[in-house]
């Protein structure tokens, strides 16, 4: 991982004279979506660039030790190898930058990991995650739980009630706190953007949680009612520049919440692209926190028209929307056969299934 | 660029992250194509024009220089043909109810949309412009446009009662010009029954697409008529006497200026660059390029420009995935031009943009309001009192406040200065092609005997004109300038003769340096004038007016002894009164917010005065249109320089006693003298802002011909006498229209 960010003393005149022009925001944000598309092969490169950066996160109540594995074992083998060797890709290590759980279920992914020979790092949600409404000791007790546990990357979400109220002092010393408590796990402190009410708090947010030395900053838990937008993400953006320019320090970004499709990530890449430019491209800097994404994903790397030619699965011919992984725990274990003619064998057998059940099926299994 | 070099693959593209080309298919602008043979002619009436024995010019792909078509050049006959066509569409179309041409409006706006892509395709191939500009932006306004307009139809005999259509428009369109512009000026004037011939110039086959797609729908197939042809057409188009009205539409953005306060200079410049080298060039048929190009001759006078900035001493910056070859140029950046640099007066071409920094918001102002130009700007500040100052204080037609380029069919576009004094868009879009209802169609006044060099040159020498009987007329002697009554320039007088050819008086005999001396007066004054509140206007009109009433026995005899009736000069006097008072309550009700789709926030359309306005008044009512055209500018902010009736100027200089004492100096000056002379003096003036003349026919022709070469509004009345004791005339809006030019000043907001 490159340098990380060490922060900096608090300065309080680089966000009061700070404004937000949301039109023109918003403005920049259409324009971004249309202007910028990738196609052929620069869209399957583009995707299973897309791939390296994702976070591949489970955050549910009922996550249990079995689908934590499943989930690891994805983030190894984020693509089909069959796919892989069409685009002649398949030596490069190709893996999800991390997979990210709740505290309890750290220790599983770490064991999980570990089993599959991989250092894939783990991450964990931390701190009264997600409304972050308990009490600032317990708060850091979880961090150092995590991390003790062997999280090497902390999400942590910062107190909003101190962005609304204005105590932009003490949300820098709170945030000071969990670095400290971090020890040498990175920090990404996630700003839950929807809840912030203005962009131009949105900047200030960054910007302290910068200067307080967090190693990424992230727009979302996931589960507000407003997740990653293209304006947020703007303002995060120029945040990072504006740090950058003032510190040298790169600090890294990490949308999350509501990326499902394929294409939404290749937007995400673009912005990032035109905004910071191809130094950010790198899983150090740019994270993209998603559950359903990579499945997306893999089945547009499949239609994309380089690997139709190559491939002769049937199903997939068919653009059935189901997601390979569904279907790759079920099958690593049987024999050596093509993935492929099973699963479409399987889905022959099955023609009443639907994805609904299917995923029921897999949580089953 | 990525199209020339092999193809990388994915595994290579994995490490770059680099953008690959999107190429839109633009297969079906050349099928299009292929449907005429590739051999364009000119559409009118509904049909085809392919005249045998014409010349052609090659229409060809900017970039590739492929050539894609050859295009006929149309001659005088063909311009004819194409009017007569538009005439006899006239009588059809402008017959209609409103509801029907609306309809219209609205299947010529869904035609639009079946084939959009073969427009925005079709124009992207022929002129190079980045495709998402034309199918993201000129596509969808062009059948808002289309749909405000049908709107506006509908309701046309209700609102604009009082109103007929002009006739035939001639529009005449720019070498470099979007089809977009083209639109702007078509809608409202097929709206409001008007019918059109465009003249566009040579290989530019949107237009003909677009009049293609309004013939075939079938049931009006002259309304819209485009012939292309050479420039040297337009005067041929401009003088066929079906022609009522001939609008002028220049080319699409230039280049721009910006002024940066110099304690943000560094960082924004920062900023600046940038986003700059993010911008991708390249083909405009690619899906993912920010800019296209727009052909040889753009690449080359931006080449010039920059080339010259460099020797006279500026920084250049460029930066820009741009390909290196012509046609394409980078986005430029220039800054530090020293200021007294030709460059710094020269228009900037495209794709550049020239900074320079300023210390106040004043200084700003002033330097942006010293260009010749005045189409639009924008102002970007986090202060909104200070933003809006500026925005208010800017002379151009558009101003954004923390935005750019936002357009749309409910509000006003236009300019002021240099960038024209006609509108599109809006009501304000509507009243250009439309005349008060009654007002006889433009008649072929024109005569080619006039001779411009000479008009109005020398002044007749003027002698005792015999015996003075009576007592003598001599308090209201002299020019009012600058508040108080001087001597002309020329120390000499000119004898006023009464209905009977009796000696009535004596006035001065004003000259080209009296009126200097009026219009600098007149500027002095404006700042103040503008600065009043409506309310204060109004009052001092409503002054004037009682001052008016009371030397009402002294104004009725003057009028009778110049063979008025008693009674109708009692009227007149009266009307008069009249006229002040309502012209001051109007002044109070200018100007309102509209509320545009598609955009958070108000749009102000604002009523600004045109600055010092010179007025030469009719013969006819003598007293009352002096006082109404007086009070209309007057009421909306002007300050003016008065020639009053040439006959009898006598009732107009009584007022001028109370203006001396009423009214603030410079605000009204009043120049008498031989009007020929003044008018030319006025309309050669380069500092007076607009000119309305009401006189002989040879006067108007000369004034037109003269503001074609200081870009001057003008407003003439073509040698027809006009009723000015009718509503319709003498309060009429279109003395409204005429007294102040709109604004438009966008205010998005959100946090």
């Amino acid at each position: 991982m490159s340098a990380r960010n060490r922060g900096t003393e608090l300065d309080l005149s680089w966000i009061s004279k700070m404004q937000v022009n949301q039109p023109a925001v918003l403005r920049r944000a259409q324009q971004i979506q249309a202007r910028r598309t990738v196609k052929k092969e620069w869209q399957a490169a583009w995707l299973l660039k897309a791939v390296t950066f994702i976070d591949l996160t489970t955050l549910s109540g009922d996550d249990t030790s079995s689908n934590i594995q499943r989930l690891c074992y994805k983030a190894k083998y984020p693509i089909r190898e069959d796919l892989l060797k069409t685009l002649n890709m398949h030596d490069k290590g190709l893996t999800t930058a991390a997979v990210c759980v709740y505290p309890a279920r750290v220790c599983d992914a770490v064991r999980a990991l570990k089993a599959a020979g991989c250092t894939i790092p783990v991450a964990s949600v931390a701190t009264g995650f997600p409304a972050g409404q308990t009490h600032l000791k317990t708060r850091l007790e979880e961090i150092r739980l995590a991390v003790e546990d062997g999280a090497t990357e902390i999400d942590v979400v910062i107190n909003r009630t101190l962005v609304l109220t204005g105590q932009w002092e003490a949300l820098y010393d709170e945030i000071r706190q969990f670095r400290k408590a971090c020890g040498e796990a990175h920090l990404k402190t996630i700003l839950a953007t929807g809840e912030l009410g203005s962009l131009t708090n949105v900047y200030k947010a960054s910007m302290i949680a910068m200067m307080a030395g967090s190693d990424f900053i992230k727009t979302s838990t996931g589960k507000e009612t407003v997740n990653a937008t293209f304006p947020v993400a703007i303002v995060m953006l120029r945040a990072i520049r504006d740090f950058f320019w003032k510190t040298g320090n790169k600090v890294g970004f990490k949308p999350a919440g509501g990326i499902r499709s394929a294409k939404d990530s290749l937007a995400w890449l673009s912005l990032v692209k035109e905004e910071l430019g191809d130094e950010w491209l790198t899983p150090d800097l740019f994270r993209i926190g998603a559950s359903t994404l990579l499945s997306d994903i893999e089945r547009q790397v499949c239609n994309n028209p380089l690997s139709w030619d190559k491939l002769t699965s049937v199903f997939l011919r068919k653009k059935r929307k189901i997601p390979y992984w569904a279907m790759r725990t079920r099958e690593k274990t049987s024999s050596d056969l093509p993935h492929c003619t099973q699963t479409s064998a399987f889905i022959q057998a099955n023609p009443h299934l639907k994805w609904a059940d299917w995923t029921r099926e897999r949580e089953c299994a | 660029m990525a199209a020339t070099r092999t193809k990388p693959s994915a595994r290579e593209i994995f490490t770059t992250l680099e953008y690959g080309p999107v190429p839109e298919s633009h297969a079906c602008a050349l099928a299009w194509l292929d449907t005429q043979d590739r051999h364009l002619g000119h559409y009118v009436n509904g049909k085809w024009l392919k005249p045998e024995h014409r010349n052609s010019v090659p229409c060809q792909d900017p970039i590739t220089g492929e050539r894609l078509a050859i295009c006929l050049q149309a001659q005088a006959e063909d311009v004819v043909a194409a009017v007569e066509a538009a005439g006899t569409a006239f009588e059809n179309w402008s017959g209609l109810p409103g509801a029907s041409r609306a309809q219209h409006l609205l299947r010529l706006a869904k035609m639009i949309q079946k084939h959009q892509r073969l427009l925005w395709t079709l124009e992207s191939l022929v002129t190079g412009r980045a495709v998402r500009e034309v199918r993201d932006g000129d596509v969808p306004l062009a059948q808002q446009l289309l749909q405000y307009h049908a709107v506006q139809a509908y309701t046309q005999e209700e609102v604009l009662a009082g109103w007929e259509p002009m006739g035939v428009i001639g529009l005449i369109l720019s070498p470099t010009f979007s089809f977009l512009e083209m639109m702007w000026r078509i809608c409202p004037a097929l709206a409001v029954g008007c019918t059109v011939v465009v003249l566009v110039p040579p290989a530019s086959p949107t237009p003909l697409l677009l009049a293609q797609l309004a013939g075939e729908l079938g049931s009006f197939p002259g309304i819209l008529n485009v012939i292309s042809g050479p420039a040297s057409l337009g005067p041929v188009l401009a003088s066929q006497p079906g022609v009522q009205k001939v609008t002028f539409c220049g080319a699409i953005e230039g280049g721009l200026r910006l002024l940066i306060q110099e304690s943000v200079w560094d960082e924004t410049m920062r900023r600046l660059q940038e986003r700059m080298a993010r911008l991708r060039g390249g083909r405009g048929l690619d899906g993912a390029v920010d800019m296209g190009a727009r052909g040889a001759a753009a690449h080359d006078l931006a080449q010039r420009y920059v080339r010259e900035a460099r020797s006279q001493g500026a920084q250049v910056f460029q930066a820009g995935a741009v390909p290196s070859d012509s046609p394409f140029f980078p986005p430029t950046l220039v800054s530090d031009l020293p200021p007294a640099s030709p460059c710094t007066q020269a228009e900037v071409p495209w794709p550049v943009v020239v900074a320079s920094p300023f210390r106040t918001a004043k200084e700003a102002l002033a330097v942006a309001n010293g260009t010749p130009r005045g189409a639009s700007a924008s102002v970007w500040s986090e202060r909104l009192g200070q933003a809006l100052e500026l925005g208010y204080g800017l002379r151009v037609g558009t101003v954004w406040i923390n935005a750019h380029g936002l357009r749309n069919a409910e509000v006003p576009t236009g300019g002021c200065k240099e960038s024209g004094s006609s509108w599109s868009g809006g009501p304000d879009g509507l009243y250009e092609y439309l005349r008060p209802s009654g007002t006889p169609a433009r008649l072929s006044y024109f005569s080619e005997n006039l001779n411009y060099g000479t008009f109005g040159l020398a002044v007749p020498s003027t002698l005792p004109a015999g015996p003075e009987i009576g007592p003598s007329p001599a308090t209201p002697y002299g020019l009012l300038i600058g508040g108080h009554f001087q001597a002309p320039g020329a120390r000499s007088s000119r004898p006023i003769q009464d209905a009977q050819g009796n000696l009535h008086g004596y006035v001065a005999e004003g000259g080209a340096k009296d009126i200097r001396g009026a219009v600098e007066a007149a500027h002095q004054a404006a700042p103040g004038w503008v600065g009043q509140s409506p309310g204060a206007r109004a009052t001092l009109l409503w002054a004037l007016a009682t001052a008016l009433e009371r030397r009402e026995a002294a104004l009725t005899s003057r009028l009778e002894r110049h063979g008025t009736e008693l009674k109708d000069a009692k009227v007149e006097v009266e009307l008069s009164a009249r006229q002040l008072r309502a012209w001051g309550a109007r002044a109070q009700a200018q100007g309102h917010v509209l509320q545009v789709a598609g955009l958070k926030g108000p749009v102000l359309r604002l009523r600004e005065p045109l600055g010092v306005l010179a007025i030469v008044c009719p013969d006819e009512w003598p007293l009352l249109a002096f006082v109404s055209l007086l009070a209309a500018a007057l009421a909306h902010g002007n300050t003016v320089v008065l020639v009053p009736s040439g006959a009898c100027p006598i009732p107009a200089l009584e007022l001028c006693q109370d203006m001396a004492a009423l009214l603030p100096a410079g605000l009204v000056n009043v120049v008498t003298g031989d009007r020929d002379h003044l008018t030319r003096c006025l309309a050669l003036h380069q500092d007076v802002q607009a000119l309305w003349y009401f006189g002989s026919a040879q006067g108007s022709q000369f004034v037109e011909w003269a503001s074609a070469g200081n870009l001057k509004p003008v407003w003439v009345n073509r040698g027809c006498p006009w009723a000015w004791d009718q509503e319709a005339k003498g309060a009429g809006r279109e003395l409204g229209l005429r007294a102040a030019r709109t604004k438009a000043l966008w205010l998005p907001m959100g946090d």
